[in-house]
């Protein structure tokens, strides 16, 4: 089995149904089961997200959860600007279902107390909270955290499972940063297919803290899956990042 | 992975100066391509990017692949250094198909005549010239050597200018590739090549070949900085060309280039 942690229901059809397929299509095509799917098209990808943008991208999301359950996983896109609003956006989509897990992307640094409550109703939800996180030697968005910040938030929420999506981007500074932060998944996906990445994650964190994801359809499943094909690790190690890391963290 | 014969048209060989590289001798290489079924490479010595004299690279490489049959030469030329041009030559003599520029690690664009002298010099001496747009991804860059990719304005002019030289751009990501076609409005130049490594997004690798023509799509893997697996996933896994679109993209248009 493999489980694909980050996906986004984005690519050039109009609707969001059309892009599910879409990403069905070229996942079949590579053996993905299971994809954890947040972020549709609405509204633009890097704006400040309004409470309608947010309500707007999750609606996207939840139907094609509820058109194919057994492929997609939501993961329930909030602005923590806007805690009540927040908390109120866990109960609808996750606690009274069909969403699992929370995105969160570049409207906050995730160090800041807002993202308190967000954590603690996480945990008691049992819903992992997928951290977008890049280190850039360019320079970052505004807001965009890096997997220090996140590092910050999981020591104060020791019960809340946080996947460092793209542990940083950088991944050799990233995966330093979250080694001693044992509830700091690193969500391998997006970057360039790098040889040397798993080699260098494996004995730093182990398998249990590494899952595989794309950050599809902007990335190849393709370059993506090389990461692991390709590393030299053992092949249950491979297995494990490939599927076993989420399964233990959505209890599949 | 697969039974068709693919030739690896940009994968290297040496040191690459901020991380430690594997599978950069040419029996390594040999071997790890060998698990994806690459039996074929065009190599370029990685660390000929960061030389000052970058022309000493040559022989190096040269010696390097002695022997291998399976692996192909490609040298590397700064036409900003004074007398670059027995750079070329040397390459020449030493049996290179083709060179290698990184105009963004040696300080120069392709809108500068310098590029049109190099095209000329190397259509005069039979070779092909490739041009790598970057190396690695510039957001992590050391942070004393930051180098932002190579920019494709002035190319199509010079692609023009020089129609019997084939030109490759090597480590092209979608963005400026599909810029050329753009500009170029409807015909890219014959003598333009898109090697595949760097192609992103699902189902990318097809989408760029319908964008670009499949028989401008050389088959390459970056390796050993890329696993060489994410490409052959992409083009043989992801994608679902005909066979004879593989055979375009795997090794025909290749050989095209070469007039083999």
């Amino acid at each position: 089995m493999t489980i694909d942690c980050h996906v986004h229901l984005l690519g050039q059809a109009e609707g969001p149904l059309e892009r599910g397929e879409n990403l069905l299509r070229h996942a079949d095509r590579v053996g993905i089961d299971i994809m954890c799917v947040s972020l549709g098209r609405f509204g633009g990808y890097h704006d400040a997200s309004s409470l309608e943008k947010v309500a707007g991208n999750n609606a996207e999301v939840q139907s094609a959860v509820e058109r194919w359950p057994d492929r997609f996983i939501g993961f329930c896109y909030l602005n923590p600007c806007y805690l009540p609003q927040s908390l109120a956006e866990i109960d609808r989509r996750i606690a009274d279902g069909p969403f699992r897990g929370i995105k969160l992307l570049l409207d906050m640094f995730c160090d800041q107390p807002n993202l308190d409550p967000i954590a603690e109703r996480a945990a008691e939800l049992g819903a992992p909270i997928q951290q977008h996180t890049w280190i850039k030697q360019t320079g970052n968005y505004p807001l965009e955290s890096e997997p220090r910040h996140l590092v910050t938030l999981a020591r104060r929420h020791p019960d809340t499972t946080f996947l460092a999506a793209h542990t940083g981007g950088n991944w050799e500074l990233g995966i330093r940063e979250i080694i001693d932060t044992p509830n700091i998944i690193a969500d391998i996906c997006g970057g360039d297919p790098e040889m040397g990445y798993l080699e260098m994650a494996l004995p730093l964190l182990g398998a249990e803290r590494i899952a595989w994801g794309s950050d599809a359809p902007g990335r190849s499943f393709a370059s993506q899956l090389a990461k692991v094909h390709g590393a030299d690790v053992p092949d249950a190690d491979k297995q494990q990042i490939l599927s076993g890391t989420m399964r233990r963290v959505l209890d599949l | 992975m697969t039974d068709t014969a693919i030739i690896d048209c940009n994968a290297n060989l040496g040191n690459w100066p901020f991380r430690r590289t594997s599978y950069n001798t040419p029996d390594a290489l040999l071997e790890r391509l060998a698990r994806v079924d690459i039996d074929r490479a065009w190599v370029t010595l990685l660390d000929a990017v960061m030389l000052k004299n970058v022309g000493a690279a040559n022989p190096w490489l040269a010696e390097m692949v002695a022997g291998y049959e399976q692996l192909m030469p490609v040298g590397s030329v700064n036409p900003t250094w004074p007398a670059w041009e027995r750079d070329l030559a040397e390459c020449a003599d030493l049996g290179f198909r083709g060179v290698r520029v990184n105009p963004n690690y040696h300080g120069w664009t392709l809108a500068d005549p310098i590029f049109g002298e190099l095209l000329a010099a190397a259509g005069e001496a039979g070779m092909f010239v490739e041009v790598a747009l970057h190396m690695t991804d510039e957001r992590h860059h050391h942070p004393l050597v930051m180098v932002p990719p190579v920019v494709v304005d002035g190319l199509l002019d010079a692609c023009a200018a020089h129609p019997t030289v084939p030109i490759v751009l090597a480590n092209v990501k979608n963005a400026p590739a599909s810029q050329l076609a753009r500009d170029a409005d409807g015909e890219l130049p014959g003598n333009l090549y898109f090697e595949l490594s760097h192609f992103e997004s699902v189902g990318g690798v097809q989408a760029m070949a319908d964008a670009l023509g499949v028989e401008r799509i050389l088959f390459g893997t970056h390796a050993p900085y890329y696993y060489p697996e994410s490409s052959v996933l992409k083009v043989f896994e992801e994608c679902d060309f005909s066979a004879a679109d593989l055979a375009a993209i795997t090794h025909q248009n290749a050989e095209r280039l070469l007039g083999e």
